[in-house]
């Protein structure tokens, strides 16, 4: 019983990702992508939760639904009627090119899965429960991974400067 | 007497080093000093060689001192070594007591001259050069010091640089033994090859096993060296041109010592020519041709060094000839009379032009004999020695070197025997015009009003060399009388020995003749002089003569013109369309396919992702193919 | 572990990759082409979190939190360059912003 329910989720969480992906990439309206692109971090957040990751669930919906989206959708309400541009457009060669490359990419990625499936795909490992946890994962960070955790704080004041200084007003000449 | 050996050889490298380095610090005299003093402390270092050589056993006479190994590859190894032996010991004497004598006179000739520093210096270099080769003990080392020797050369005819014609002088003495130094370099080449070393001992050895082409074309090589070192024909027509030097270093390199490097090889390598007979023959030849040319061609020289140094190119063609039918000790003997008689010949002549304000040519002299006595008398001794008239020194050696000529007999031997008793006719002529035309008869205006006045004939400096030269070449022949005594053709015999042996009766009978050709000579001379003519009287001869025999001329057409032709069409079809386009076109072909590439960078977003997008799929492909 | 075997997850994420691939190379308009970066990136995240389980090693998890960071600090300067173009009245048309051609 509790494998079917695990299934029914994992079914709904994966349709919902693919859906909502497929849409933020079709829409015309920037608003209604962002929007898409919402339920798809929604959904991605729950297949998480059925990977034993809890934390990253939870920081998925806080920090980019929460934030990352919500700035998203500040940019697309300043921006207004301004942001659209048509769907189709530039050399068929190009197109013909990029769908070309995507179903490539797709088919390997099926392929090696398939030939890897037997040997290294089987028996997941067992895990506690307090695997994924915000307590380990907070104790990899300030242990095993502290560059990694300093690296980043880096980058995110890397960008706060980059942002401010993108945000300064231009001249007064095109004004 | 090894250490004698060291000594001379390296007191006038310390002198020229000396001079060198103390640069401006030392007055010019002080370097004319160090540079005499180097060269006599050499001759010090010679005498004790030589002493030490005769006091030794007569087997002991070869000896080899190696200081260390200069160069090794595989089995072939080459040292810095001398050989110490009669004919080396001989050589050292002549080059530093000679050389001595003329660095003494210079001190005097070039007193007052601002360079004097410089030339002090490349004397001593010289003179370290020239025993340097002499003193050789293996091939390569004989081939740096002739290389240096060229270089001396070079920079001493080239000492007065501002005239354009002691440049091209110079230029053209060291190219011309160039040519000399490719074909040795080459004969060492194909010594190494066939006797895998260059050492003296061990190629002479080696040189009997060899068959007769590689004998002959070391042999041919060591001779073309020789006859461009000793400007034999066809390589002698820098020797008149390098006379735009001063008239000690004419002395000295032109006429003493330089020159003689050929004969010395010839007698130096002779078991490499006894091998190859034709060519030593071949040497022979040349001698007795470039004698009769070089005679014939000193009759019509206005320039008084011009003549000498005829008379030079003339004379060491007697040498090779000795050395060509295998006279060798005559070839030694002719060589160190020669020196006496030759330098005395130059120097008095350097007092001549000294005394008149640098005036070389002899029709704008005449009747110097009651103003410059004492050059008078050195001047007539030199002419006398070079004649041949006895006790004076040529007579024994020139006469020694004609009777081996007809000893050695057959069709070789009596055509060289007729060439050189015609040479001696010819000597006779030019000499005595010269002596005649510059010392007798009346003093003329140009003379008159350009002495140098209340000087003397010159300083000491000049006076007591030229003195001593002078009793030298009427002593110095007294070392080899026929029939009495020969002690140094046995001398040098014991290093190599002599191929022919006049008899007492061939050597009085040769000497009647060539003393008697040589009156003729003089008596010839004299009457034409007293005419007021020249000897040469036919125009077309005189012109023939006056243009050396268009040998250079001839150079000229032959190699110079076309060389220069071909240099000019390989700059326009080769050099500039080829080479310097092609950099231009390396230069904009690049910036032309960099444009080409650049067109990649289109600027646009989508481009660039596709790309990436379709590298990635290679990719993944490849890692996983790969795995 | 219940539910579908880790390589269904996968799947997943690379059709996901492959989707949000699509939309950054068709097309035009900047923001959304800023949110198919996000879907390629959030594919990557889920790919890393499957193997995570998958080994029982926290690293994986670990490294798609900071992916998560760097991916909040690239889409604000992302937006910072958009809103730029804005003020300056430039078409927002990834085509036409060809200013860096060599």
């Amino acid at each position: 019983m509790g494998n079917f329910l695990v299934w029914v989720v994992w079914f709904l969480a994966a349709g919902g990702c693919l859906a909502t992906g497929v849409a933020v990439v079709n829409v015309t309206n920037p608003f209604f992508a962002a929007l898409a692109l919402i339920g798809n971090l929604a959904s991605l957040a729950v297949l998480y939760l059925l990977l034993a990751a809890e934390f990253l669930a939870a920081a998925q919906v806080l920090v980019y639904a929460g934030a990352v989206m919500v700035m998203f959708l500040f940019v697309v309400a300043y921006l207004g009627g301004r942001a659209d541009a048509p769907w189709a457009g530039g050399p068929p060669l190009l197109r013909t090119a990029a769908v070309v490359a995507a179903a490539a990419l797709l088919v390997e990625v099926v392929v090696v899965l398939g030939l890897a499936w037997g040997d290294n795909l089987q028996d997941p490992a067992q895990v506690s429960d307090s695997f994924g946890s915000p307590a380990e994962i907070g104790e990899l960070f300030l242990t095993d991974h502290l560059l990694a955790f300093e690296i980043t704080s880096i980058a995110l004041l890397v960008a706060a400067v980059g942002g401010v200084v993108l945000g300064t007003t231009p001249e007064k000449e095109d004004e | 007497m090894v250490v004698g050996a060291w000594i001379c050889l390296l007191a006038p490298l310390a002198g020229a080093l000396g001079i060198t380095l103390a640069g401006q610090r030392i007055s010019r005299r002080t370097a004319g000093w160090i540079s005499t003093l180097s060269t006599l402390v050499a001759f010090g270092g010679a005498l004790v060689a030589l002493f030490g050589l005769w006091a030794a056993d007569p087997s002991d006479r070869e000896q080899v001192s190696t200081a260390y190994t200069w160069l090794a590859a595989g089995d072939f190894e080459v040292e810095v070594q001398i050989l110490l032996d009669t004919l080396s010991s001989t050589m050292m004497l002549v080059v530093s007591g000679v050389g001595g004598l003329i660095v003494w006179y210079s001190m005097g000739y070039m007193a007052g001259d601002d360079e004097e520093r410089r030339y002090f210096a490349y004397m001593s270099l010289f003179v370290f050069s020239m025993l340097l080769l002499v003193e050789a003990g293996n091939f390569l080392l004989l081939l740096v010091g002739w290389g240096l020797v060229g270089l001396a050369s070079y920079l001493l005819i080239g000492f007065w640089h501002h005239r354009p014609e002691a440049v091209a002088a110079a230029k053209k003495a060291f190219v011309m033994n160039a040519i000399g130094d490719a074909t040795f370099a080459l004969a060492c080449v194909l010594l190494i090859w066939e006797t895998g070393t260059l050492e003296f001992s061990g190629v002479f050895v080696g040189v009997d096993s060899l068959s007769s082409t590689p004998v002959n074309l070391v042999a041919l090589g060591l001779l073309g060296g020789a006859i461009a070192k000793s400007a034999q024909i066809p390589l002698h027509t820098w020797l008149p041109d390098a006379m735009e030097g001063p008239t000690p270093v004419s002395a000295l390199i032109h006429a003493a010592t330089m020159v003689t490097a050929g004969v010395y090889l010839l007698v130096r390598a002779h078991p490499i020519f006894e091998a190859a007979p034709d060519i030593q023959h071949l040497a022979a030849i040349l001698g007795a041709a470039t004698l009769l040319v070089a005679g014939a061609i000193a009759l019509v020289q206005w320039d008084i060094k011009r003549v000498i140094a005829y008379s030079t190119m003339s004379q060491i063609g007697y040498m090779f000839l000795a050395a060509g039918i295998g006279a060798y000790g005559y070839a030694i003997f002719h060589l160190m009379t020669h020196a006496f008689f030759k330098a005395l010949l130059f120097m008095s002549a350097g007092l001549v032009i000294h005394h008149l304000g640098g005036e070389q040519d002899i029709r704008r002299m005449g009747g110097l004999k009651d103003v410059m006595p004492r050059t008078h008398v050195a001047f007539l001794v030199g002419i006398l020695a070079l004649v041949g008239i006895p006790p004076f020194a040529g007579f024994w050696s020139k006469d020694g070197i004609i009777a081996s000529a007809l000893a050695t007999g057959g069709a070789l031997g009596y055509t060289l025997y007729v060439a050189a008793l015609v040479g001696a006719l010819f000597t006779g002529a030019y000499a005595f015009r010269l002596y005649y035309t510059v010392f007798r008869g009346s003093q003329s205006k140009y003379a008159a009003e350009h002495a140098h006045e209340g000087h003397g004939e010159g300083p000491r400096s000049m006076l007591v060399p030229v003195g001593i030269l002078t009793v030298l070449s009427t002593i110095g022949g007294l070392v080899v009388i026929p029939g009495v005594w020969h002690p140094l053709t046995e001398w040098i015999g014991e290093t190599a020995e002599a191929l022919v042996d006049p008899t007492v009766a061939e050597d009085y009978e040769t000497s009647a003749l060539a003393v008697a050709l040589g009156l003729v000579g003089l008596f010839l001379a004299r009457r034409a002089f007293q005419a007021g003519r020249q000897l040469v009287t036919s125009p077309v001869i005189w012109r023939v003569l006056e243009h050396k025999l268009y040998f250079d001329e001839l150079y000229d057409a032959l190699f110079y013109r076309p060389a220069v032709a071909v240099s000019a069409a390989l700059r326009r079809n080769v050099e500039e369309p080829v080479i310097e386009r092609s950099l231009d076109e390396i230069g904009s072909g690049t910036i032309q396919v960099g444009g080409e590439v650049a067109r990649v960078q289109s600027g646009l977003l989508r481009t660039y992702a596709v790309a990436i997008a379709l590298a990635v799929c290679v990719l993944v492909v490849v890692f996983v193919a790969v795995r | 572990m219940d539910g579908p075997d880790i390589g269904w997850y996968l799947i997943v994420a690379a059709m996901l990759f492959g989707i949000g691939a699509l939309g950054v190379m068709l097309r035009r308009s900047p923001l959304i082409v800023l949110l198919s970066l996000e879907i390629m990136l959030n594919a990557s995240n889920l790919t890393l979190i499957a193997f995570a389980r998958q080994r029982g090693d926290l690293t994986g998890q670990v490294f798609a939190l900071a992916v998560m960071a760097v991916a909040a600090a690239e889409v604000a300067i992302g937006l910072g360059l958009i809103v730029a173009m804005a003020r300056r009245r430039l078409v927002l048309d990834v085509d036409q912003a060809s200013a860096l051609r060599g």
